[in-house]
């Protein structure tokens, strides 16, 4: 038996170097390519002199790369900080953590819904294979994974909010607004964030619905479960108390390997409705080619995906001790 | 997989023709597929015959709702959106289609390579498609994205850099079985080079599954494509579905209730993936007859 301490040590260790591999990259792209991501601010010639020589200093474009790059490391490690965004005049790292809680909320709740809702949609699935339930459910799911996720999110855009107005166009909140309690303040957000919420749940819903309905059918077909049926169980028991638990484990490792991919979903979702997360600000640093602000996205979206996989990793460990022997 | 008969199945016309009624006429889902590829695939052959106008002519007023006229109505500088529509099928298809191909390389490649190989070159390897996997995609491809500039080229090598990881896991655990074949060792035994083994003795089993990863992909890549296209890093000189639905939105459609505008391109995504994932599923049954009726 070898404890879940070393699992968890070797596990973080690994995330670090990969974070840091990322870092550096995030590093050297901008000053590899033809032109490089700072031609834009040190070749503007309306950028006025004083201003370009005061942004080369900040930038460190003067020094040689190496020493660029200590500089670069040393600030993000003490401070966190990636330098400042052309756009909007602010330290990289201020912008990103006011929209990161935003982005937070709405992965966790959806992945926690769609999870939820998924696995037992499969079971169920699995439970009545063949049935009009399970053949209409798969034809469903097969449908909504063949959309781009931003198209779902406007299509529901144009019938929840333009057509039967049960939904903002945009937005987390009503702008200016005022409100008299915290309660007033939750009862707005949720009136706009139910709708991106519920996009975003749908479209992961059928990822864990696909990978839960087969790992059931599997499961079913295992001695234990023919012993089960020996014994005289009826059919519900075995199905949702026998083979629930060993058939849901592997979504928790599925949910961990495909984190990257619901993040950038929720992204774009939040590009959809107007939400002020990080997807926001990635379409923002697109449009005004802000380069450091991307360069910081990339890096912060990186650690909360190495973060949160590692994680889910760390609680399935826990969950299912077969896993800290790998 | 029956070795050599899958090889000597390829070589003559009529086998192949053989192998396409089998994947999509003779199979269920192959043919539903086929079904439904065939008004896209339509579309990016012939568009001229199809398309009533020239999609990038003003040729009425803007913003019009459908109408016998402009099925789709007209967008907003007086382009007919059916017809941009119907020649958007071309390189949103192409698109799919090339970084499909070029992911499923790349994967072969180093999932063959680490997979033939093991001990420290498959670590590397496994770790980096490993990183590929982790890594949150959309900001990495659109920093690419904004930073290689647009054009429809480097659309595709970025949409492949990011594919590649899951056929590379894929290849790599069939190299290892097929490794140890009699054949295998057999060639290695009297001296054959690893890249030749490599090439004339494992690739070729790959290959009716390696098709088969290719059409999967497609859809992926396709909408890839719309996505980044929607983000406003599609190329501006061609006109995409993803294009379309980026032009519609930023042009207001939402908000003044143009919805044709929105859903058509989309409608159109959605089922040319469907299309190919269902001949996917078609192919690898054919290849593996043990997955039919798994879902």
């Amino acid at each position: 038996m070898s404890g879940i301490l070393p699992f968890i040590l070797r596990k973080i260790v690994s995330r670090v170097v990969v974070f840091f591999v990322i870092l550096s990259v995030t590093f050297v792209i901008p000053r590899l390519l033809p032109g490089g991501a700072f031609a834009y601010l040190v070749e503007n010639p309306n950028v006025p002199a004083e201003l370009r020589e005061s942004l080369i200093k900040e930038f460190g474009l003067d020094k040689p790369l190496w020493d660029q790059y200590v500089d670069f490391l040393r600030q993000f490690f003490t401070t966190g900080n990636l330098g400042l965004s052309f756009s909007r005049l602010q330290p990289v790292s201020k912008v990103i953590m006011e929209a990161l809680p935003w982005t937070i909320a709405l992965v966790t709740t959806s992945v926690v819904l769609a999870a939820l809702i998924g696995v037992t949609l499969g079971a169920i699935a699995a439970y009545r294979r063949g049935s009009k339930f399970d053949s209409s459910m798969v034809s469903f799911v097969m449908f909504v994974r063949s959309m781009p996720s931003f198209w779902l999110g406007l299509v529901l855009l144009i019938v929840f909010g333009y057509y039967l107005g049960w939904a903002p166009l945009y937005g987390a909140y009503t702008y200016g607004a005022t409100y008299s309690s915290t309660l007033e303040f939750i009862q707005d957000v949720l009136a706009h964030l139910w709708l991106p919420i519920f996009t975003l749940t749908l479209l992961m819903t059928t990822g864990y619905f696909m990978i839960m309905r087969n790992n059931m059918i599997n499961v079913i077909g295992e001695d234990f479960i023919y012993v089960a049926k020996a014994k005289g169980l009826p059919n519900r028991v075995i199905v949702f108390k026998h083979a629930l638990r060993p058939a849901s484990l592997p979504v928790i490792t599925a949910l961990a390997l495909d984190l990257g991919w619901s993040i950038s979903g929720a992204l774009l979702i939040e590009i959809v409705f107007s939400l002020p997360g990080v997807g926001k600000l990635l379409y923002d640093a697109v449009y005004m080619t802000d380069y450091p602000l991307l360069l910081g996205i990339v890096v912060y979206t990186s650690a909360l995906t190495l973060t949160l996989v590692t994680l889910v990793e760390i609680m399935y460990a826990y969950i299912d001790p077969r896993v800290r022997l790998k | 997989m029956s070795e050599g008969a899958e090889t000597t199945r390829y070589k003559t016309l009529k086998s192949v023709l053989n192998v396409l009624a089998e994947i999509l006429i003779r199979n269920k889902r192959g043919l539903i597929g086929l079904l439904i590829l065939s008004v896209p695939l339509a579309m990016a052959i012939a568009p001229q015959l199809i398309a009533p106008y020239d999609p990038w002519k003003t040729v009425d007023d803007s913003f019009l709702p459908p109408s016998p006229k402009h099925l789709l109505g007209t967008n907003d500088v007086g382009q007919d959106i059916f017809s941009e529509l119907v020649y958007g099928a071309r390189i949103s298809l192409f698109v799919g289609f090339a970084a499909a191909i070029s992911a499923v390389f790349l994967g072969t490649l180093i999932g063959l390579i680490g997979g033939y190989y093991g001990g420290v070159v498959d670590e590397v390897l496994t770790s980096f498609t490993d990183v590929m996997l982790l890594i949150p995609v959309l900001p990495f491809m659109i920093l690419l994205a904004a930073m290689m500039g647009q054009g429809y080229i480097n659309m595709i090598i970025i949409i492949s850099i990011f594919a590649w990881p899951s056929v590379a896991r894929l290849v790599k655990a069939q190299v290892m079985s097929l490794r140890e074949r009699g054949y295998v060792e057999a060639a290695r035994a009297i001296g054959v080079s690893n890249w030749r083994i490599m090439m004339h003795h494992i690739l070729p089993q790959l290959l009716p599954l390696l098709t088969a990863f290719v059409v999967l992909r497609i859809g992926g890549a396709m909408i890839a494509e719309a996505s980044l296209s929607f983000l406003g890093l599609g190329d501006p000189t061609q006109k995409s579905w993803g294009t379309m639905i980026y032009w519609a939105n930023s042009s207001g459609a939402l908000s003044s209730g143009l919805w044709w505008w929105i859903t058509a391109p989309g409608i159109m995504i959605t089922i040319s993936v469907l299309g190919f994932t269902q001949i996917g599923y078609a192919i690898e049954e054919y290849v593996n007859p043990r997955l039919r009726g798994r879902v």
